[in-house]
């Protein structure tokens, strides 16, 4: 018995529609018992490796060992078979069907030949939710569940197969601290028990919180694999980029002389039959030359404030007013006569549309402007297209469906269109969320530039980091209201601890103990 | 009374079949709009196979065979050569109606009605004790077979879609079918058995249309795979919904038969009321549904 | 089931077309035409000749298949702006039915109106078209009913119901055919290639076809259409009214039909028959899904679609096979046109 739970060998996965070559002669080892995390920056190959790993992708050539047996990997059921179990970053689950349900698809328990035993399915996924310590209800429907709770689903779907590898993809990527921190413990006592972990990530700080080794991804090429002991955050982040990085922002304090763009009095946004409002007596003014952080849990109201500033959601109470005059009931389309710019958080559906060009993307909200007598100038628009392409380095043509960009530069398109369309303040909603290191940085840079050149920037992220790093004023959110208002001094000094404890609506000090 | 709901169960059954075929396709995710061409075939092939075997079993079971060959082409042109569903479906539709017709010509030579009187009529079955009781034993004693067997077919889908490992993956192909792809299981195969099972379903649909007839008309089925879609839609995309579905539409029908008869309303103008109604319902069901979306915001 | 629909139809506009998948496609439809003759025919060269040389070899079978294809061009430009649009117009052919008889109608009783008489009427028959898919459209946006269906049904009913009207009140006592009266001879369109029945009206379809194509993509609210077509939500939050292009569209769409409809009246038929649309609005709609939904293809693919039908009738009449081999042949090329591994034949990777 040999300590290394898979090998895989000399990987070539090229894919036939782009002709891209994303695994190039990659190696990989994993030992039992290990946590290891493959990093990269995004496209570097970690995804296209796992799926191979997990029998989702064919590869070209290379050879895959599975506890020291040569093996061969053609489907997930394949890989099942042999103990491997994968998590994906987009949850495998169907919404509609209970947990029990979505555990057990395809391997049923029977009662007779044709029939499915649902209470022994019912038993049996209880027995694995309680052996490994999660909190979920067989029984209840996987819709209602938070993120949290629908990845350890996923987890459970995965043990209920007996697996000793467990492969999960950029794990973290939704969850919030507090969340992380108990699926975190989790892995490890899964670890202690001998299972072998594969994380996918790229965030810096979780793999030197995590892993025991780090193996390392660029450009469709293995880097090297390293003890994590042994690795600093700023060598990881060289090896990723492949080039030396600084981590931190150049930024000015602000003070410049500030005028009220937006303020919310009082806003509430409440459901029919529903008891709890979905934002509640919400107060905040908005500033020139200043970047308003909006911090908060999933639920808790960044959502709805989000569609609140988009005019796509009516308000129920209090009022909104721009610049002195009131926009409370104003739509999606008044709001942007006015000259809001925003930048979504869904870039895919709700950013642009993916089968029409990046020139025909990029004047969506500025329309009126690129038309004359209802008719379009289609001159105009090109060389509007190819001057903001140019500016924003965006790798693609202007005729390009902006559906085959990657998803970096579709977030460089749809922060072209928008920048070029701020008249005094932009709203950005989770404006890094699944860029990696180089296009976060790029949309940092270009925020903090609005902000110096006098806009009210509007932050709402569920990325602390990102939160504590560009605001120069956070707000955080839990249940619906502003709970705490941190600024100056106290902005410094703040813990992601006691960030969190404010967002779960805890004290600080109870937190604190914890 | 009595006789118009006899007659609405018996109406209804051709619809209840055919939406019940595309019930499976339907929660397998494909939008299947095949119906009326595969009823078509049935209807054709069944009564055929009827007249050159001399026997109604052999006729529809060879009629299934026929329709489900139909449904091959149309999966695998679908799912193999991965075509958009709705213009295959058009396609097999057009093929039904067009192949059907030249069929009848070659063989029969004749493009019109061709009424085959040597199969005899379809048997009655009377139930014992229901057809005792008041309105309800009318309603539903004396159809012929295939009225019950539709019954049959409809709690025999209903337990292959809730309670086996089939419909709970079948279901999840139209949910979710990248989680059956990420557990190695493949929506594709589980679409394909779904076509079949339709035109299992559409072909029993259509024996019914020309067996009750006794003859074989040029687009007999005249919209009614389409009114089963309708179903499907009306019925909420459960079994029993689509029992109430398909007696509404088949309650509205026999309703119009009736007006015709005793009030010598013009022939078209009847016939344009179960369409109304139907569209009625649609409306009243998605202001309904609109509501509940409305209160859980 | 709209989001999902949405997503394949999407996909397949987008499949790359190529010229060699498109041969294989055609040379398919070929063999299934050899196939058919060889089976069905006792002299298959004869059936043959007559399909595929039959509608060309004159002016007058080449003048009427052009004819066939102008309500199919009017019909398939309708289908395509409500696609574009994101919305599924079903009930063409009762709007081009209710707008041909409402056209009819009005020309008889504006019959010493001139000119006047003939815009109105035209323009009377496409509004019914337009109203009739309008109502579908207000019912999605006011209640998301399924326009796909409503439309079906609406049609269907109204079809039922103008069957009714020429079979009775409105039908011409003067002739044994279940028609409404002539239209007045001055109202006709003129015939351009004689002895066939092609009118003026092939004009108005390439125009038409022209201005679609320039409303869709030169035009602000033609982009506005578009974009709400590929995707409602990016359409709301650039501020485009989504409400209206539920309705606009459909009108549009509904009254094209009815436009197509009345051409067939003025340029063709002169009076509206009982049930002569049957097919019209099913095949129109097979033009535009070969066309991909857009303008300027749809007049080739309505020309192939004429010439399929022309040549089965000619075979039809000049030998001894019927007339619905048409459809089987349409049915071969439809199994075909959207199948995404035979369009990628033979063309090339995208970026290397």
């Amino acid at each position: 018995m040999s300590d290394t739970a898979v090998t895989m060998h000399d990987i070539v996965k090229t894919y036939r529609e782009t002709g891209r070559c994303a695994n190039d002669h990659v190696d990989l080892t994993v030992g039992r018992g290990e946590i290891l995390c493959l990093a990269g920056e995004n496209g570097a190959g970690k995804t296209t490796l796992m799926k191979v790993l997990y029998g989702m992708e064919k590869p070209e050539s290379g050879t895959i060992t599975v506890m020291g047996k040569r093996v061969k990997i053609d489907s997930p059921l394949d890989a099942n078979r042999l103990g491997i179990g994968m998590v994906h970053q987009h949850f495998m689950l169907v919404d509609e069907y209970t947990v029990a349900q979505n555990v057990i698809l395809g391997r049923e328990p029977m009662h007779n030949r044709f029939t499915i035993d649902a209470d022994a399915a019912k038993r049996l996924v209880d027995e694995v939710i309680h052996a490994h310590g999660f909190s979920i209800d067989p029984s209840a429907r996987v819709g209602s569940l938070t993120v949290g709770q629908k990845q350890q689903v996923e987890i459970v779907k995965m043990l209920y197969r007996d697996v000793d590898i467990l492969i999960l993809d950029e794990p973290t990527a939704v969850l919030t601290e507090q969340e992380t921190a108990s699926l975190f413990g989790t892995l490890r006592t899964l670890r202690d028990t001998g299972k072998s972990l594969i994380l996918i990530t790229h965030k810096l700080h979780e793999i030197k919180a995590i892993s025991d080794r780090v193996a390392i991804m660029r450009q469709g090429r293995m880097v090297g694999h390293y003890e994590t002991a042994s690795v600093d955050e700023r060598e990881l982040a060289g090896l990723m980029m492949g080039k030396s990085f600084s981590p931190a922002i150049g930024k000015t304090p602000y003070g410049r002389k500030q005028e009220t763009v937006l303020r919310f009095a009082q806003v509430s946004v409440v459901r029919r039959n529903q008891g709890r409002p979905m934002l509640k007596d919400v107060s905040f003014v908005a500033r020139t030359g200043e970047i308003l952080g909006f911090a908060g849990v999933g639920g808790n109201g960044l959502g709805e404030l989000e569609s609140v500033l988009a005019g796509t959601l009516p308000i129920s109470g209090g009022t909104i007013t721009h610049r002195g005059q009131d926009i409370s009931k104003s739509d999606a389309h008044r709001l942007r006569e006015r000259g809001l710019a925003y930048v979504p958080s869904d870039r895919l559906k709700v950013g642009s549309a993916l089968e029409a060009s990046v020139s025909e993307n990029l004047i969506i909200a500025a329309r009126k402007r690129f038309s004359r007598h209802g008719m379009m100038r289609g001159k105009h628009i090109m060389q509007h297209a190819r001057t903001l392409i140019d500016t924003y380095s965006v790798q693609g043509t202007a005729d390009m469906p902006i559906g085959t960009l990657s998803g970096g530069n579709i977030q460089k398109v749809i922060l072209a269109r928008e920048i070029a369309q701020y008249r005094d303040y932009i709203v950005f909603s989770e404006p890094t969320w699944g860029l990696d290191i180089a296009s976060s940085k790029f949309v940092h840079t270009q925020m903090i530039a609005l902000r110096d050149a006098g806009a009210s920037v509007l932050l709402l992220s569920s990325n602390l980091d990102e939160i504590l790093s560009l605001s120069d004023r956070v707000l955080i959110f839990s249940r619906g209201s502003i709970v705490a208002e941190l600024e100056g001094e106290r902005l410094h000094t703040v813990t992601k601890e006691e960030m969190g404890a404010y967002m779960l609506g805890m004290h600080v000090r109870e937190a604190a103990h914890e | 009374m009595n006789a118009l709901l006899h007659s609405a169960v018996a109406i209804m059954t051709p619809l209840l079949l055919a939406a019940m075929g595309g019930l499976f396709t339907e929660l397998s995710g494909m939008l299947n709009i095949a119906l009326e061409g595969l009823m078509l075939m049935g209807a054709f092939s069944s009564i055929v196979f009827t007249y050159l075997s001399g026997s109604m079993i052999w006729g529809v079971l060879l009629g299934i065979v026929a329709t489900m060959l139909l449904a091959t082409l149309l999966a695998v042109v679908t799912l193999n050569l991965k075509s958009n569903v709705f213009i295959t479906g058009l396609a097999t539709n057009l093929l039904a109606s067009g192949l059907t017709i030249v069929l009848s010509f070659r063989l029969f030579g004749n493009k019109g009605v061709v009424v085959f009187d040597r199969i005899g009529s379809l048997p009655r079955w009377d139930i014992p004790l229901v057809s005792d009781i008041p309105v309800l034993g009318a309603m539903i004693s004396g159809h012929s077979p295939f009225v019950y067997l539709s019954w049959v077919l409809l709690a025999l889908s209903s337990w292959v879609l809730y309670k086996t490992p089939f419909g709970l993956r079948l279901r999840a192909a139209g949910l979710h079918e990248k989680t059956l792809v990420s557990l190695g299981l493949s929506p594709s195969a589980y679409r394909f058995i779904a076509f079949l099972v339709s035109a299992f379903a559409c072909a029993i649909a259509g024996a019914v249309l020309t067996l009750n007839l006794g003859a074989f008309v040029p687009n007999i089925t005249s919209g009614k795979g389409w009114i089963a879609l309708v179903v499907i839609f009306l019925g909420q995309k459960k079994p029993l919904g689509l029992l109430g579905a398909s007696l509404v539409f088949g309650f509205a029908d026999a309703f119009s038969n009736y007006a015709q008869g005793a009030w010598n309303v013009p022939a078209d103008f009847i016939l344009a009321i179960p369409y109304l109604f139907t569209l009625l319902a649609m409306v009243i069901v998605s202001i309904h549904a609109d509501w509940k979306e409305r209160i859980k915001r | 089931m709209n989001d999902r629909m949405d997503r394949r139809w999407k996909r397949f506009l987008g499949v790359p077309r190529s010229a060699l998948g498109s041969l294989v496609i055609l040379f398919i439809a070929l063999a299934a035409v050899f196939l058919l003759s060889f089976l069905l025919s006792k002299t298959p060269a004869r059936t043959l000749r007559y399909f595929f040389i039959g509608p060309l070899q004159n002016t007058y079978y080449l003048g009427n298949m052009l004819n066939t294809s102008i309500p199919l061009i009017f019909s398939a430009l309708g289908v395509s702006l409500a696609m574009r649009a994101g919305s599924f117009n079903l009930g063409g052919e009762g709007q081009l039915y209710g707008g041909a008889f409402i056209a009819t109608v009005s020309a008889v009783a504006m019959a010493g109106w001139g000119i006047a008489g003939v815009i109105c009427a035209i323009v009377l028959g496409a509004v019914t078209g337009g109203v009739m898919a309008a109502f579908s459209g207000y019912l999605r946006m006011k209640w998301q009913t399924n326009e796909l269906i409503t439309t079906f049904l609406l049609s269907n009913a109204v079809s039922l119901v103008v069957g009714y009207l020429i079979a009775g009140p409105f039908m011409d006592p003067a002739t044994n055919l279940i028609a409404t009266r002539k239209i007045p001879e001055s109202f006709r369109f003129s015939r351009i290639l004689e002895p066939s029945n092609l009118s003026s009206a092939l004009v108005m379809a390439l125009v038409m076809t022209v201005v679609v194509h320039l409303y869709l993509y030169r035009t602000k609210s033609g982009y506005e259409l578009r974009m709400y077509g590929l995707n409602p939500r990016f359409a709301r939050y650039g501020g485009i009214n989504s409400g209206s292009y539920l309705v606009l569209p459909m009108f549009l769409s509904g009254a094209l039909y009815g436009l197509g409809g009345a051409m067939a009246i003025f340029g063709t038929y002169y009076a509206c028959m009982k049930d002569f649309s049957v097919g019209m609005g099913w095949n129109a709609l097979a033009v535009a899904l070969i066309a991909r939904f857009r303008p300027v293809a749809i007049i080739p693919a309505a020309l192939f679609f004429a010439y399929i039908e022309s040549g089965a009738r000619n075979a039809m009449l000049h030998s001894d096979v019927t007339f619905e081999i048409a459809s089987i042949v349409q049915s071969v090329v439809f199994f075909l046109v959207t199948s995404s591994v035979l369009q990628r034949i033979g063309t090339k990777r995208e970026r290397g």
